[in-house]
């Protein structure tokens, strides 16, 4: 992930060429559940006008689909664009073709982290999950914490139970994929 | 009223977080609702987790779910990712029978169960319209007058309307009906509906920094004696994210307290605000605090 502007901004200046078109590409991701709104688009550009990224960044919603639309696979998958939406949904409720733009990102995320482009942030609370059961493991100043406001003390998650949901459902391959990467670039 | 409650990774573990859960127990224990933990609670995975692999984020989340199906209890957080993601669980398995397969074959292999029957609730929809605000009204015994709030509905409690069903998302009233109930004044003001980029943080901090700035800018030119956010990430962006972008960006006078929601019906429940954990947020409540102590009239309900 970059951090840069230069980073996020795609490239413009490029024409598109034959051999970077995909054209099954749109129907690969309409065909994920959530993804049926894209061949809706029109391309209007309400999602970018009610963006909260976009009000800050050059980051454009419709940018993304206009490219997915294109059939750019490669360049989609591994931009740090699909990786710039908060989720807000704001989009979402504001397209009149109910495109459903955040159930598109993401499939696209989906797709990206298994090529690889996985967000490291996003890959390393996956980690601590699938260790602690929780995103925030519990530590002892926040039990006395917790004991000098009255509150119960917190259960165990059970792990058991969580690995083998995990696991059946296949993100230990996922994970595999990013096994022994420098996790602190 | 009996219900499940999940709590969320977030909601019990922060320092500033745990005030929610603190108040969360006292409103509805003062309201009579009876709640019941669900059992060795784990995470929810929510967006972030589904942007990594949708299928292990539904069938986590269906986890909880399935204990609570398993008590005959509908589901209460207070945690709007949570929320979303329980919703998401229903709306998918309702809507995609083949999800629903595919969700149930993964909870069986851990030797559990969960056929679709629970509610998700979340705890501000369900004190507007199972508890109400007749009911909410006749406990109170503090009236807040005199105090302004700048309430932050976040993102996960209301869109999409579609998966969430709670009321017209982008232009809510209902929690500031029941702040101005308690005698506050809930102040309208630009960019208060507008996503804070909590999700944001973590991946993309720079981002999330930016985002954040205009959402605290707003806030400090209403002139607001205390934000209120519902969100977990909203309060982790408002709170904590308040003393990184004062530094960042050089804004002197930015000093906002950012309280949770239930901590405000705390406080007219008679709460005092050491009992909700105000003591523990990073953006000093100390204001605010003194501003209850000097103006709040006692014993009125109406």
């Amino acid at each position: 992930m970059g951090q840069t502007d230069e980073m996020r901004s795609q490239k413009d200046d490029v024409p598109i060429r034959d051999e970077d078109v995909d054209r099954e590409f749109k129907y690969e991701v309409a065909d994920h559940f959530g993804g049926e709104g894209l061949l809706r688009c029109l391309k209007c550009g309400a999602c970018s006008g009610g963006c909260p990224v976009a009000a800050v960044t050059d980051y454009r919603p419709r940018k993304v689909l206009g490219n997915v639309l294109l059939g750019l696979k490669d360049l989609v998958l591994s931009s740090d664009d699909i990786w710039m939406c908060a989720a807000c949904f704001t989009c979402e409720e504001r397209c009149v073709q109910e495109v459903n733009f955040t159930d598109v990102i993401t499939i696209l995320r989906n797709m990206a982290v298994r090529e690889g482009h996985a967000s490291k942030g996003y890959l390393d609370m996956a980690r601590t999950v699938l260790q602690h059961g929780r995103v925030v493991p519990m530590t002892h100043a926040v039990n006395r914490m917790r004991d000098k406001l009255g509150l119960p003390e917190l259960q165990e998650p059970d792990m058991e139970e969580l690995s083998q949901i995990m696991s059946s459902a296949g993100f230990d391959k996922i994970l595999s994929i990013y096994a022994g990467r420098d996790t602190t670039e | 009223m009996r219900m499940a409650i999940a709590w969320g990774c977030l909601v019990p573990s922060r320092r500033s977080l745990i005030g929610y859960e603190a108040a969360t127990r006292k409103v509805l224990e003062h309201l009579g609702v009876e709640i019941v933990d669900i059992p060795n609670e784990t995470c929810c995975a929510p967006f972030w987790m589904q942007s990594l692999d949708v299928t292990t984020s539904l069938a986590l989340a269906a986890r909880n779910l399935a204990k609570a199906e398993q008590m005959g209890l509908d589901l209460l957080t207070p945690c709007s990712g949570c929320f979303h993601s329980y919703k998401r669980v229903n709306h998918t398995m309702e809507k995609y029978p083949g999800m629903k397969q595919r969700i149930q074959e993964i909870l069986r292999s851990a030797r559990l169960r969960y056929e679709g029957t629970v509610d998700a609730r979340h705890l501000v929809d369900f004190l507007f319209t199972d508890i109400g605000m007749d009911e909410i009204k006749s406990k109170m015994v503090r009236d807040l007058e005199g105090i302004d709030l700048g309430l932050r509905y976040g993102c996960h409690m209301l869109k999409p309307h579609e998966l969430l069903n709670i009321e017209y998302s982008e232009r809510p009233i209902f929690a500031d009906q029941i702040l101005e109930t308690l005698g506050a004044t809930s102040k309208q003001y630009t960019g208060r509906h507008r996503c804070c980029g909590g999700l944001l943080r973590g991946t993309d901090d720079d981002l999330a920094d930016e985002v954040l700035r205009d959402r605290l800018l707003d806030a400090n030119a209403a002139g607001v004696d205390s934000l209120v956010t519902v969100c977990s990430l909203c309060h982790i962006q408002h709170d904590m994210g308040q003393r990184i972008i004062k530094n960042k960006f050089d804004i002197e006078d930015l000093a906002i307290p950012v309280l949770h929601y239930p901590q405000v019906l705390a406080l007219a429940f008679g709460f005092s605000p050491k009992e909700i954990g105000l003591q523990q947020h990073t953006a000093s409540t100390s204001t605010l605090v003194a501003k209850l102590r000097g103006e709040v009239k006692e014993g009125g309900g109406a």
